[in-house]
């Protein structure tokens, strides 16, 4: 294919070729399945073309890296999702069999899950936990402080720091939204 | 444990529909530490303080807004779940095996940049070593191998395999999940698979490993293999038509083997007279849903073949076999129930 178009950097065209099938078989090897490495590889194709590296590929090893590192998010960001998924899923499965949320209810919750769940990866694990136990379960910072061995004042800290992370996170959607109304 | 919502923050006052620009980071950080008190147990005599503060500031209750909506659209939902507390630990435990992946994901780029280390030295633990084998079968996904001598190889659903074949000898490695293998024959070199519990010796022979929690599972369909095993270093030679799971310190005793077990490898489930939960409990290892069995209906006895490549076809041919309904609240949400009393049985 020619790529006179692309003066700077190789065109996508290029890099396709270049590196689609390698990439198929890095995420195959990590996924184990055929399926869901073309799905990712075709992600990050498609990101590269919407939102192109900024200043282009100096080097084959160069674009290789950084589709290493894109296709590592990706898959990381996969196997959170079938987690988050799972336990739901065990969440579920250990309740009375009349326990039984509408779809729709169920598919709340689940977003609810994911979004909370992505935004708790990226914080300290203590704070992610102090921060489920105050505003999911309703638990008080004394009696939460006594489960995680800090104080009640270091809890009320990390509460506020999540959801300062929240807040941002949803003022973040709400931008997003209202220069898109149609959303 | 109050497990209610905070009443905080359904009682804004009206009328707070402000310029959509974002408050500055000081009243949103504000907004965070006041939430925080508030929901802490011990801010009750704060409550006027806070009310104060709203007052002040447009930004101040801007801010606020943002607690609204997060604690409304995202925490409610996962507060009003039957149990907030397993909901909020299973996720928990869900971002802990994240993170644990991602730990290991960095560590391997980290290997690649060395070179090729050899398996057998890099794993610390299964869940790399599976990541890294040579062979490796999705969920749902059933492969046929063929190796350098000759022989076969299947792997069934989430499996994987290492080859380590040398001048003399022929070695394979299941990591985890279950083969199926049809050996060559190779008088020079012997033929072994090793398992997390012990090494297997083929005498020329066709036989299935299944890598299950702290035990192995051999099933022998032609020929005969050896076992030895990894601790105690016990052996039994286990002649055709027999199976036996076997741990690191002994062996159970042989059974006879089911010779609907190997049918997995042309893709079909074949059962001869199982109860109803073993057969959804061995569908579930093809798919990533879940499959529930109501437990009046557990212990119905199944007979027929199942196409295990498509295992919503597999739970309808059951369904039809076994006379009972699917309901699948969600896509990946599986029940299996008695069927209506007057439907007519078949």
């Amino acid at each position: 294919m020619n790529a006179a178009g692309c003066a700077s950097s190789p065109g996508i065209e290029i890099l396709y070729s270049d590196h689609h099938a390698w990439l198929v078989g890095w995420l195959r090897r990590r996924l184990g399945d055929a399926a869901d490495a073309a799905d990712l590889a075709h992600d990050a194709f498609l990101r590269l073309i919407i939102k192109p590296a900024p200043r282009g590929f100096g080097s084959f090893a160069e674009a290789r890296g950084y589709l290493r590192a894109m296709a590592q998010s990706l898959c990381i960001n996969l196997w959170h999702r079938r987690e988050i998924e799972q336990a739901w899923l065990d969440t579920l499965a250990s309740r009375p069999k009349d326990y039984a949320p509408s779809a729709e209810r169920q598919a709340i919750v689940l977003e609810a899950l994911r979004e909370i769940g992505a935004l708790l990866l990226d914080v300290p694990p203590r704070a992610a936990q102090a921060f489920l136990m105050s505003a999911v379960c309703g638990m008080g910072s004394q009696e939460v402080a006594g489960e995680l061995g800090v104080s009640a004042r270091m809890i009320r800290k990390y509460v506020a720091q999540v959801m300062l992370r929240c807040m941002q996170a949803q003022a973040c959607q709400t931008s997003m939204a209202l220069r898109d109304p149609s959303s | 444990m109050n497990m209610s919502c905070s009443p905080f923050f359904r009682r804004l006052p009206p009328g707070l529909r402000d310029a959509p620009e974002q408050p500055p980071h000081a009243a949103m950080e504000e907004a965070a530490e006041w939430y925080a008190l508030l929901i802490s147990g011990e801010g009750d005599g704060d409550r006027a303080q806070w009310e104060a503060w709203l007052a002040a500031n447009p930004d101040h209750r801007q801010a606020w807004r943002y607690v609204e909506a997060v604690s409304q659209r995202v925490l409610a939902p996962l507060q009003d779940t039957a149990d907030p507390r397993l909901t909020a630990e299973n996720l928990h435990a869900a971002n802990v095996r994240t993170l644990r992946r991602r730990r290991v994901l960095a560590a391997l780029a980290l290997l690649a940049g060395a070179g090729l280390a050899g398996w057998q030295h890099v794993s610390p633990g299964g869940l790399i070593m599976a990541m890294t084998a040579d062979y490796r079968s999705g969920t749902g996904e059933i492969r046929e191998i063929g190796l350098s001598d000759g022989s076969r190889a299947w792997l069934n659903t989430a499996s994987a395999l290492n080859e380590d074949y040398q001048a003399k000898q022929r070695r394979l490695q299941l990591v985890e999940g279950e083969i199926l293998i049809s050996t060559a024959a190779d008088a020079a070199r012997p033929f072994f698979v090793d398992t997390a519990q012990g090494r297997l010796r083929a005498l020329g022979t066709r036989f299935s490993v299944r890598q299950e929690n702290g035990q192995s599972l051999l099933a022998v369909y032609h020929g005969a293999v050896e076992i030895r095993t990894a601790h105690s270093g016990e052996t039994l030679v286990l002649a055709a038509g027999r199976q036996t799971r076997f741990t690191a310190e002994n062996i159970q005793p042989p059974a006879p083997a089911d010779p609907a077990r190997e049918a997995w490898s042309q893709g079909n489930l074949v059962v001869l007279d199982l109860p109803l939960e073993e057969v959804a409990a061995e569908l579930r290892r093809y798919t990533f849903q879940h499959i529930g069995v109501a437990p009046e209906i557990a212990q119905r006895r199944v007979f027929g073949a199942f196409p295990l490549r498509d295992v919503d076809v597999a739970l309808k041919l059951l369904a039809d076999a076994v006379h009972l309904q699917i309901r699948r609240p969600l896509p990946w949400w599986t029940t299996l129930e008695a069927a209506p009393e007057h439907a007519s049985p078949r």
